[in-house]
């Protein structure tokens, strides 16, 4: 009879073998036993370059590759360490100052342990993901050690010891393996001077025990601290707890403690709770709102008791208040600076979370709100019980010059200062600073480490200065940064994905080179590209010539993007993150380095460039016959501006075919213009100026409005047809992966205001049931007096809508497909692939539809593609916001040390201010009551009828819809450094 | 949460600290159940299968008839505790039909049936723990016991599965997954007959690139001698030991 015995004590590779037995909890709440296999090797090499032994029998993947070895041969040092040394970072350290890690001055080769990898990895993603591509940064030299799988450094749990006690022993296991095994290695060569191996730790335990051990330690400060730039990196570590919990026993808890995880996950699944993204209103700092499903309007979450710790952008979990407590949204202004100014970021008890001003401005809403009928419509109102995920970023802004105790530059001593976020839904933040002095008149940015129970004002740390306020370079960078759009040159793995060739590169004579397989030869006709003046980027050119059948053929080239830029490789990657070409007023960041954009893509006039072209046969009536899609080679015969384009057209004795061609494309576009207005899309209006800089220095001198001609709507209209015909295409290829466009029909609730207004003020009419229906009533909003009056409304209604965004055909039903501002089926981008991605992953999927190439698999997946556009969506927001800004702020330059007056409307009307927009400068700005006079004139608001009839040190009455002349100047605001425009009524 | 395979670039290391080309510990013993024809019990990693032949027996007789071949029946069944969750798997369950249904056609024709007409060869497995590779422990463990019962087949059918790296610009294929990687990798499990390239089982039921498939079926196929050679030794280690020790 045999027995089944362990089989583990007959296998000579038994020793190599561990197991690992860890419990963990599913999300149903059930438990499970994991038993996993650990294969222990001596093959995992140190990666060291003075490691002779190690590159022997280093590891070589399918490819018979091995990985290079990283880790310098002559590392840095400091004061302790002359003969240089590498780091061996705790968890701890990794998590506290990441920011410091990823300084480009110090911090190289650092030996990133498994043990902490995967401690990180437990204890926030983010940090973790930052980890890894720090990893892959060739310059820092930092390489991850799978300690746990060599078996030298492999160490068993053992019993009673809790894990954090095993993995610091591993830790300090690996620490001492490695200078070992430096030692002996240095040895081997003979030469040289063996680099120290030190363990950076916060946790006194851990560094106690190093210690008895012999083996070097420090902590993150001490090891700082010898570093060159100390000061300034000791403010990159995160402000820790315990700094702040030994500051004296009892603290007084300011804000409501939040839910457990489970219970808002019960609530939010039982219906008694909410989940959604809390944002904070643009002008009162102390109201919120989370739009939720369950609710049509908006939640709103009033003061800071309610909002309780949360900072705009964060999902959180809400909780609705009683009826009795529901209110109107604010018709107030409240700015933060007005009511905290005096608070001191040093002391902390006493501080009460509403400070008496705030209250009575909170008090006065309430009963203005209960003082009204139905009118009013309270909304409800709720609080914030948890947070499910923070979404805090790094924030720029500057250093209240009030909150700092002294300015003295040479004064290293650390204190507390605010810093006020330029973003002014962001709340205060509270830093600690060694440079405080230094710091003020300067754009910082900083990150929000935590926001605790007993603390009015989240806390942060500093992580760099970004130069002096108001200076050109800060403020773009400032932008930039708030923005999130990438700014750094192209790494140079994206730039050697580059044609060897460089500006070069032509396309090939012969037609028998693979460039030219699958390409039509459309060098013969008569293309021209119109655009912008001094456009480098030329996305588009076009064409038409009359058939011998009377129709014509027209066709909108676009540059071929997709033969330069491949699907997955470091190119790709890049432009996939960048989304789109940031357009600001001075300056252009690229999605695709220079060479692509304005070269070698670049559809430019008199040389042959690769194209992809939409042919279409369409009558003289405008109707589509059919549509024709391929890769081509053209060559562009003249790159027009709107205006020269307009001028040529106009001019009745030229009588080229050029010109002939451009003609018939611009009757086309009326006739197709046309039809789509018939379809109902909208026409709206977005206040658009254009900034005259100085062609030296690009100061601005001067703002105008941008004008209109035919010739814009031309390239427009070919550009939609394009689009539509694409997204078509594309679809009926591939109908759960095509990349399309679309934008949704506006909620009724979202003109509800707006309705409103128009009725109570002019008695007339706005119509949204559809688009039509819309497009329509707009057109009907006009006063005889007032030209401007219907752009205005215009403005006002673009603003109640949604925004269009990128989507994967599967995601949706074909109907939600719809473009509502179009008025079309189906849409997509196609059009721009030299400063948009997702134009550039249309052409993939439409080069794969024509059976040109087949399609990489990253488009074929839908969950890839989710992710695509939902990045691209973002970005393409920022991006719009990130120029809108910059405008914002060259007007402010422009206008600088001038004083104007001007026409402008009243938009906008609170119950201590109103908004007055001004055409010619394209700007919005509030005027307060306070502004109107001193002493501050009484306020009464008729919120039915809009007016605010002002009394006191000034009367006058306030209308919405008013015309009003403004006296514009300019004026550093205090609370976001920004400068700004001014604005006062005359 | 440790870590996924997405860290295998990262130094080349696999979830459980194994190189792309390395098999798991594979141990095996024959005739580990005196009664039965024939018996095995195998473990690959920490998948461990037990099997016993029955037969060859006189056949049921069938509606068909007796035919002129042995019939090779298989039966699978999953303990409930043999996965992280306890489950109960029914005989009906699909996918153990499945398998049951893949080892019939592969040892129908590696097995010298028309030796043996009008009966019937009767493999049974009892899955006691899994981690991955679940089909190709079947099929490895089936393949001892048959050897271990005396039928005579036409060599050994060796099995091991092969995956691929879901880094997508160095996929690499992988040898042998565990149960964590099969989660989250696509993988193929290759049978082969003996010591050439023959190629009796393949089953790939992921989605996969399909420029990936054949580095997958290389490594796979050459994984596979290795087993073959591992279960060689066992068998011969047996059969010395009944030559010297009589048992």
């Amino acid at each position: 009879m045999t027995s089944l015995k362990r089989s583990y004590a007959a296998d000579p590779s038994a020793q190599n073998l561990s197991s690992k037995v860890y419990v963990r909890s599913t999300k149903s709440g059930k438990v499970q036993k994991i038993v996993r296999e650990l294969y222990l090797r001596q093959d995992i090499p140190c990666s060291s370059r003075l490691c002779s032994r190690c590159v022997e029998n280093a590891p070589t993947d399918y490819h018979n590759k091995v990985s290079p070895f990283v880790l310098s041969e002559t590392p840095a040092g400091t004061k302790s360490f002359p003969q240089g040394h590498y780091l061996v970072p705790d968890t701890n350290a990794l998590l506290t100052a990441m920011d410091l890690f990823e300084v480009e001055t110090a911090f190289r080769d650092v030996i990133v342990l498994q043990t902490v990898l995967e401690e990180v990895k437990n204890r926030s993603l983010p940090l973790y993901h930052r980890l890894i591509s720090l990893t892959k940064n060739e310059d820092k030299r930092f390489y991850v050690f799978f300690n746990d799988f060599r078996q030298e450094t492999y160490v068993v749990r053992d019993a009673g010891e809790t894990i954090n006690d095993r993995n610091d022993r591993a830790v300090r296991k690996a620490v001492q393996w490695y200078s070992q095994h430096l030692q002996a290695a240095v040895k081997a060569r003979r030469s040289g001077r063996t680099p120290a191996v030190v363990m950076i730790s916060d946790d006194r335990e851990n560094l106690r025990k190093a210690e008895a051990e012999g083996i070097s330690a420090l902590s993150l400060s001490n090891y700082v601290s010898e570093l060159e730039n100390a000061n300034q990196l000791l403010d990159m570590v995160s402000e820790r707890r315990e700094q702040r919990d030994n500051r004296g026993g009892k603290v007084e808890l300011l804000y409501p403690e939040y839910y457990s995880i489970s219970k808002m996950m019960t609530g939010v699944k039982a219906g008694t709770m909410h989940q959604g993204i809390f944002n904070v209103s643009q002008y009162n700092y102390l109201e919120g709102s989370v739009h939720v499903p369950a609710f049509e309007r908006s939640l709103l979450i009033l003061g800071r008791e309610n909002s309780n710790r949360a900072v705009s952008g964060d999902v959180v979990v809400v909780e609705v208040l009683p009826k009795d407590q529901w209110k109107a949204p604010s018709s107030k202004v409240i700015e933060e600076e007005e009511f905290n100014k005096d608070d001191n970021p040093d002391v902390e008890e006493g501080e009460a979370v509403v400070t008496d001003r705030e209250r009575r401005a909170l008090q006065e809403e309430v009963k203005r709100v209960q003082g009204k009928g139905v009118e009013g419509r309270p909304q409800p109102t709720a609080r914030v019980v948890g947070v499910v995920k923070r979404n805090w970023r790094q924030y720029v802004g500057h250093i209240d010059k009030d909150s700092v105790r002294t300015s003295n530059r040479e004064s290293r001593a650390q204190q507390t200062v605010f810093l006020i976020p330029m973003d002014k839904r962001i709340p205060k933040i509270r830093v600690r600073t060694r440079q405080a002095g230094e710091l003020l008149g300067k754009r910082v940015l900083v990150t929000i480490d935590s926001w605790d129970r007993e603390s009015r004002y989240p806390v942060g740390h500093f992580v760099r200065s970004l130069g002096e306020l108001e200076s050109k370079g800060a403020e773009t960078e400032a932008l930039l940064l708030e923005y999130d759009v990438q700014y750094r040159p192209f790494p140079k793995t994206v730039l050697d994905c580059l044609p060897a060739e460089g500006h070069d590169w032509k396309v090939p004579a012969s037609l028998e080179d693979p460039g030219w397989r699958g390409r039509r030869d459309l060098r013969d006709l008569l293309v021209c590209s119109i655009d912008p003046p001094g456009c480098v980027d030329i996305d588009d050119a076009l064409h038409a010539r009359q058939l011998p059948n009377g129709n014509f053929e027209v066709g909108v080239h676009i540059a071929d993007v997709s033969h330069f830029v491949k699907p997955n490789n470091a190119m790709d990657k890049e432009a996939s993150m960048r989304g789109t070409t940031v357009y600001l007023v001075d300056k252009r960041i690229d999605m695709l380095p220079m060479l692509l954009g304005t070269d070698l893509c670049s559809l430019k006039p008199y040389v042959e460039r690769y194209a992809f072209s939409v042919l279409w046969e369409i009558t003289p009536d405008a109707e589509v016959v059919n549509s024709n899609f391929t890769k081509s080679v053209i060559r562009s015969r003249e790159a027009f501006s709107y205006e020269q384009a307009q001028i040529r057209i106009d001019d009745a004795s030229q009588k080229d075919d050029l010109t002939k061609g451009m003609r018939t494309l611009l009757m086309l576009s009326k006739k197709l213009r046309q039809k789509r207005m018939d379809a109902g899309a909208l026409n709206l209006a977005s206040p658009e100026v254009r900034i005259q800089t100085e062609s030296e220095t690009s100061d601005p001198v001067d703002v105008q409005t941008k004008r209109l001609l035919d010739t814009n709507s031309l390239v427009e209209e070919f550009m939609l047809l394009a689009n539509i015909s694409v997204a078509g295409k594309n679809y009926s290829a591939f109908p759960q992966t095509a990349l399309l466009r679309r934008h949704a029909a506006p909620p009724r609730t979202n003109f509800e205001e707006l309705q409103n207004q128009l009725k109570v003020k002019r008695g007339m009419e706005l119509r949204t049931d559809s688009s039509k229906a819309l497009a329509e009533s707009l057109d009907t909003c006009v006063d005889p007096q007032e030209p401007f009056f219907n752009t205005l409304i215009r403005i006002m209604a673009t603003r109640c809508m949604m925004s269009a965004e990128y989507f994967c055909s599967g995601t949706q039903a074909y109907p939600e497909f719809r473009h509502y501002g179009l008025a079309s089926e189906i849409y997509t981008h196609f059009t721009s692939p030299i400063r948009r991605y997702a134009d550039l992953e249309a052409h993939r999927q439409l080069a794969a539809a024509i059976d040109y190439e087949p399609l990489d698999p990253s488009l074929r997946s839908r969950s890839k593609l989710e992710a695509v556009c939902k990045n691209i969506n973002v970005r393409h927001r920022n991006a719009q916001m990130a120029g809108r800004a910059s405008v914002e702020y060259y007007v402010g330059q422009a206008l600088k040390g001038r004083v104007v007056e001007e026409e402008g409307f009243v938009m906008r009307v609170f119950s201590n201010g109103f908004v007055v927009f001004v055409p010619r400068f394209g700007i919005e700005g509030l005027i307060r009551l306070r502004d109107l006079g001193t002493p501050e004139p009484e306020g009464e608001f008729d919120a039915e009828n809009y007016v605010l009839r002002v009394r006191g040190s000034r009367e006058v009455n306030v209308e919405l819809f008013e015309k009003v002349k403004v006296r514009i100047s300019d004026v550093a605001e205090e609370s976001t450094g920004k400068r700004k425009i001014r604005l006062e009524l005359l | 949460m440790p870590l996924d395979t997405s860290t295998y670039s990262l130094a080349l290391l696999r979830l459980d600290g194994r190189r792309w080309n390395e098999l798991r510990r594979i141990h095996a013993q024959i005739s580990t159940q005196a009664a039965a024809d024939g018996s095995s019990y195998l473990e690959m990693g920490n998948t461990k299968v037990i099997c016993t032949v029955t037969g060859p027996a006189e056949g049921r007789r069938t509606a068909q008839g007796a035919g002129q071949e042995c019939r090779v029946e298989v039966e699978i069944s999953i303990a409930g505790f043999s996965g992280v969750e306890r489950k109960r798997r029914g005989r009906a369950d699909k996918r153990t039909q499945e398998m049951q249904h893949t080892l019939t056609t592969a040892f129908t024709s590696t097995i010298f049936t028309h030796l043996y007409p009008h009966s019937t060869i009767t493999l049974t497995l009892h899955v006691l723990s899994q981690d991955g590779s679940l089909l190709a422990a079947c099929l490895n463990a089936a393949t001892l016991a048959l050897i271990d019962a005396g039928i005579p087949m036409s060599d050994y059918l060796c099995a091991c599965t092969a995956g691929s790296t879901a880094n997508e610009d160095a996929d690499e294929p992988l040898l042998d997954l565990n149960g964590l990687e099969e989660q989250e990798l696509p993988f193929l499990t290759a049978g082969v007959l003996g010591d050439n390239d023959k190629v009796a089982v393949l089953m790939l039921e992921t989605r996969v690139r399909v420029e990936r498939v054949e580095g997958m079926l290389a490594v796979a196929v050459d994984g596979c001698k290795r087993v073959r050679g591992i279960l060689d030794a066992v068998v011969r280690a047996h059969g010395r030991r009944i030559v010297e020790e009589g048992v």
